[in-house]
Parts: structure tokens; C-alpha cells; sequence
């Protein structure tokens, strides 16, 4: 079966934006896309390569953390407490950390590619007022105050601030750091040397693995807000953004595409 | 008297064979990280080039440099100091003392300005009441030999780095010997001391060359810094099978497991401590069931307890449990996202309420 036929002028309920916010007015040439699925006016946000994007990197962040903590902390022996000869654990782990770490790293410019291939919702631009006036209505948003967060089909510029602070410079923080340390035992090689300049930016060995340490926390933290603000928009919003991960498409509530509240 | 022996002849003159000569060219040519082949450009040298005048500095150090240095094995201190070096001041080793001693100093700088070699041994300080010899502010007085010197070799971590003076808080302003100095050729020797015959492997090389080692990108000559502790270990094996020390006093200590868990800087420590190990080859702190400390690297006294993996909170001399700061954090987010959980569900059930009253 094929895609199903869609049809892309639902009458009648299509949204207009009346207010202009970061989102309705960044990339004007490209309208957000509403089309009606079942009863829902849906609209498609995430384009599979960032869903694919989405999906790979979580699933190295977790494998990386926890192949990390060993490397950091060997919280378990090998099993054959005997001679070296007979276990490989801290070999395999490191072996599994720097594997995934390569399939990090190309995913990471995979998602830097689509800054500029993909549609309006990859992307953002920090240098506009209206952006920072609707980051600061957010925060006010999330914290219970009075404010005048307007809807927003995609991520709120508070969200995209926190992708590009903690997972897009965190990515280029532990992938810097990390190379610098891969390739610490061939010093003299050229991939080596391409990482050379890595130690006058984050200090020296000890420094860089510091770096490291911290930023791999620091995507613990991410996750557990990321996480929690994502379901917690599906619960206010009921917008569908927990399986717009996987469909890409965006559930508009009633009321932001013009329809009234009914009982 | 005028010294323009060279140093076979010096060697010759103290009693050694052509053969004890020759031998000792190979083991320098070996120490020097040279191929076998290239022992014959070291005989040549050590035949036509005479004996190198070498000063020796020392500022807030402990001495330590200097013992290490006498205990060289391959090229044997004698032959250094005998043979290819002619020590023109060293506060440790000559016999006069006082006024007689600078003046020594002072005619190195006149007899063989551009051709000496200045050795300096720990750091200096900022703040001049903290350090002069015979009136003289240390910073003068090196800044004055520095200017005059083929080339410095500074000795051990203070004078690399700034070592223990430098460390928090630094009440002395110490400073590393390449803060002050900006046109003469420098070389870095760092190690907390260095080890021996890396000591003197440095000034070999330079007698035999004439030319400063090849130095890696942050001043240390590569033949003997290029290498981490890790990756040379006698004890590698064990930390890729994943057998750990876990106190001293357990049985992996005394199968000689990996000492990572107990501290180890190995893995952020550049020496050649487990290739050329210490008193002439012996054994080195790891071998000897005690983890590395680091003592090569820049602020190793700001890098946290000897004896527990940390990380550095950068820009200070903080260092953290990484981990536990880690699963604090992550705790105190869930913590604090399960009551904003429970602020937005009461929030929502409120405004609900309030609509369906409107």
C-alpha cells in the first residue's frame, strides 16, 4: 500500500496565524503543511532523517554512558580472576565506547547537515529579537508565571536552545576530547594531528578527559529534562509529540487551528 | 686555565680505553633514541667537538633535579660531568662559595657568550623578595644568563611548569622559566625530578648535535616524552582484562593488577618512566605496586588526591567525583521535575475547572 492520499486543503479549520512568534515567522517562503488525519488536523514536523537522527543518537548516548562510566569507574572485575591472558573486559568495553563513538560522531554531522538540507523546524536563528522574546515568555511558561507563550507547532526556542547548548555543543565538546584521547598512544599519526590542537582549547590530558567526564553528565541532565518536558507537552498540549518521534507528524489541538472548545 | 679539550681526549686523560670511549658513544647513541648505525655520528662528535661550558641555575626548587642527575647510569654522571660537560656554576657541585662562585658565573657570560648551555633547576618567582641570591633578584639573574645562553634546559617540573610554588595559591607568584624568556632556543624536561638519564640524554644530545632534540608541541623533547605511562605499562594488560587493585593490601596488589582504580595517572602522564625506568633501568613507581602520580605534568599538584581517579572542574584546582556529582545532579533534576510534574497536573486540573465554571 502506498502513501495514503491526504488531503492537503482540509476545509475550513485550516490554522492562521494571527500572532506572528519566532516560529510562524522564521522562513516565511515555507508555511507549515496541515493536513487532516481520521479527526485530527495533524502537521508534518520531523522529517524521517531527523527522526533517524533522533533515534541513533539516543540509543550511542546510552550505550556510550554506560561503556564510559566503566572505562571511568571499573565498577566490575573480570570474571577469571587469574592472569591477564583469560578476559578482555575493559578491552571489549573500551572497544564497544570507541565503536559507538564513531557512529556518534557521523551521526552528529548527519544532523548537521540537515541545519541546512532540512525543513524550518531543524533549524533556528538566535539572532532575532522575536526569538529571545519568546525564549523568556517560555521560561515563564515553565515556570507557572503569568505569560504570553503563543503556540508553537515545532519546538519552542527554549527547547532549541537547550538541543543546541547540550546536545549539539556537548557532541562537539566530548567528540573533541574524545578523539584527542583515541588517538593519545599515536601521537605521530595524522588523524593524531588533526586532534593536536584539541589540548590548547580544553588543557591539557587530564584536563580533557575532565571535559569528558562532565559533559557526559551533563547529557544525563539533558535527558532527564528532555524527557520530562516532552511528555509533559503531549499532557498540556495533547499534540501528539511523543509519537511524533516516530511519526513525524504533530497533532494541532482544536484550539490552535481555530476550533472552539466543546463539551 | 683554558678547556678546549675535546671530549675523547677528556675521556682518554681520566684513564678510559678507546674501547671504554666507543662503548660509551653506543649506550649514549642508544639512550638518544638513535638506530644503531648512527652510534659512528656520535663517536665523530664526541672526537671533534670540545666539552660544552654548562651553568646550572637553581631557583625555588628542592634539589631533587640535581640528586636525580648524579645518579645517571647511561651516560654515567663522571663521564657527563667530566667529560662532555665542563660545569661552570652549579650551587650544588662547586667547591667555592659566596662572591667567588658569581664571579665564576659572571666570566662564563663573557668567555662564552651564545656557547653556553644554562641548566635551571625550579621555578621562579614573581614577587623578587621571595628569592635572591647575593642581591641579585632571581628573575635578573636568569634573564641575564638566558640572554647569553645557546640554549636552556629547564630541569623538572617547577621549571617547566612551576611545580609545587606554583601550586594553590601560589603565594610566591611562581612562575615557569618560559614566562621570562623569549629568544633563546628552551627545552623542557619536566618530571618531579626527571628522570636521570633523560637528564643527561638532553645535554648529550645537545653536545652531539649542536641543536636542540626534536620537542614536541609543548616544548619537551619527543624521544622521551612522547610516549603516555599507559600505553608503555608493565601492568596494560591487566587493565584490558579488567583485573584492578583494589586497596593495597588486597591480592590484586599482590599479583600486580592494574592500579587504575587506586589512582593511577598513567593515563594522563607523558614520561618514559616504563620504558627507561629509574636507577639505571631498576623498576619505576608502578612496577613497584605505587601509582603513578603524574609528576611530569603541568599542575600535577592541582590534580587532586594521589591515590583517587577525579575529574578537574576547568579553570580551577577543584577536582570532583565525577561520577557522584554526576548522579547527584541527575537526582536533584528528577527530584525537581517529579514536584514540576505534579505543579503542572494541579495547574491543569485548576484551569480546567476554571473553564468549565466560565
Amino acid at each position: 500500500m502506498g502513501a495514503p492520499k491526504l488531503p492537503t486543503q482540509p476545509p475550513g479549520t485550516l490554522p492562521k496565524p494571527t500572532v506572528l512568534n519566532s516560529e510562524s515567522s522564521y522562513h516565511p517562503e515555507e508555511p507549515i503543511k496541515y493536513t487532516t488525519m481520521e479527526n485530527d488536523v495533524k502537521a508534518y514536523v520531523w522529517e524521517l532523517p531527523i527522526r533517524i537522527y533522533h533515534w541513533v543518537n539516543a540509543v550511542c548516548i546510552v550505550i556510550l554512558m554506560l561503556t564510559g562510566i566503566y572505562i571511568g569507574k571499573p565498577f566490575a572485575g573480570a570474571g577469571i580472576p587469574e592472569e591477564a591472558y583469560y578476559s578482555n573486559l575493559m578491552g571489549w568495553t573500551r572497544y564497544i565506547h570507541f565503536f559507538t563513538a564513531f557512529v556518534f560522531t557521523a551521526s552528529f554531522i548527519y544532523r548537521m547537515y540537515w541545519c541546512f538540507m532540512g525543513n524550518k523546524f531543524s533549524k533556528f536563528n538566535p539572532l532575532r529579537w522575536v526569538f529571545w522574546k519568546d525564549t523568556w515568555e517560555t521560561i515563564k511558561f515553565y515556570l507557572f508565571l503569568p505569560n504570553k507563550k503563543p503556540h508553537f507547532v515545532g519546538h519552542n526556542p527554549l527547547a532549541y536552545l537547550s538541543y543546541w547548548i547540550f546536545n549539539y555543543l556537548g557532541s562537539l565538546i566530548v567528540i573533541l576530547t574524545g578523539f584527542y584521547m583515541y588517538f593519545e598512544p599515536q601521537k605521530e599519526t595524522v588523524w593524531a594531528k588533526m586532534f593536536a590542537w584539541v589540548p590548547y582549547i580544553f588543557g591539557d590530558s587530564y584536563l580533557s578527559r575532565s571535559w569528558h567526564h562532565w559533559t557526559a553528565w551533563a547529557f544525563m541532565l539533558f535527558i532527564v529534562l528532555h524527557v520530562y518536558l516532552a511528555f509533559r507537552d503531549d499532557y498540556l498540549e495533547r499534540c501528539g509529540s511523543i509519537s511524533s518521534m516516530f511519526t513525524g507528524y504533530k497533532t494541532e489541538p482544536k484550539k490552535a487551528v481555530g476550533e472552539k472548545k466543546h463539551k | 686555565m683554558k678547556r678546549h679539550k675535546t671530549v675523547y681526549e677528556a675521556a682518554i686523560d681520566h684513564g678510559f680505553s678507546r674501547r671504554d670511549f666507543l662503548k660509551m658513544c653506543t649506550a649514549l647513541a642508544a639512550t638518544l633514541g638513535l638506530e644503531f648505525t648512527q652510534s659512528d655520528e656520535v663517536v665523530k662528535a664526541m672526537e671533534t667537538k670540545t666539552r660544552v661550558p654548562v651553568v646550572w641555575l637553581q631557583f625555588q626548587d628542592c634539589t631533587g633535579c640535581s640528586e636525580s642527575f648524579i645518579r645517571s647510569s647511561q651516560p654515567k654522571t663522571e663521564s657527563v660531568l667530566l667529560e662532555m660537560i665542563s660545569l661552570e656554576y652549579s650551587e650544588v657541585l662547586s667547591a667555592p662559595s659566596g662572591h667567588q662562585a658569581e664571579a665564576a658565573m659572571k666570566q662564563v657570560l663573557k668567555d662564552y657568550k651564545g656557547k653556553y648551555v644554562l641548566a635551571v633547576e625550579g621555578s621562579i618567582p614573581d614577587d623578587d623578595a621571595f628569592l635572591s641570591v647575593g642581591g641579585i633578584s632571581a628573575k635578573e639573574t636568569f634573564k641575564e644568563m638566558a640572554a647569553g645562553a645557546m640554549a636552556i634546559v629547564a630541569y623538572g617540573s617547577c621549571s617547566s611548569w612551576g611545580g609545587i610554588a606554583a601550586a594553590h595559591p601560589n603565594p610566591t607568584g611562581a612562575k615557569p622559566v618560559t614566562s621570562f624568556v623569549k629568544d633563546t632556543p628552551i627545552i623542557l624536561v619536566p618530571g618531579c625530578p626527571p628522570i636521570a638519564e633523560v637528564m643527561t640524554g638532553v645535554i648529550a644530545h645537545i653536545i652531539t648535535f649542536g641543536k636542540l632534540p626534536e620537542l614536541d608541541q609543548f616544548g619537551r623533547p619527543k624521544a622521551f616524552y612522547r610516549h603516555r605511562i599507559h600505553d608503555k605499562c608493565n601492568r596494560r594488560a591487566y587493565f584490558d582484562a579488567g583485573l584492578f587493585v583494589e586497596s593495597f593490601d588486597d591480592e590484586g596488589a599482590k599479583q600486580g593488577y592494574c592500579l587504575y582504580k587506586v589512582g593511577c595517572k598513567g593515563p594522563t602522564t607523558y614520561n618514559s618512566c616504563a620504558e627507561m625506568r629509574w636507577n639505571g633501568g631498576v623498576s619505576y613507581p608502578i612496577q613497584s605496586g605505587n601509582p603513578c602520580i603524574g609528576c611530569s605534568e603541568k599542575d600535577f599538584w592541582d590534580n587532586g588526591p594521589f591515590f583517587t581517579r577525579r575529574a578537574k572542574i576547568p579553570g580551577t584546582q577543584t577536582t570532583m567525583n565525577p561520577d557522584a556529582v554526576g548522579m547527584a545532579v541527575v537526582g536533584l533534576a528528577t527530584a525537581g521535575v517529579a514536584v514540576h510534574a505534579a505543579g503542572t497536573v494541579v495547574k491543569r486540573k485548576l484551569d480546567d475547572k476554571r473553564g468549565d465554571e466560565e
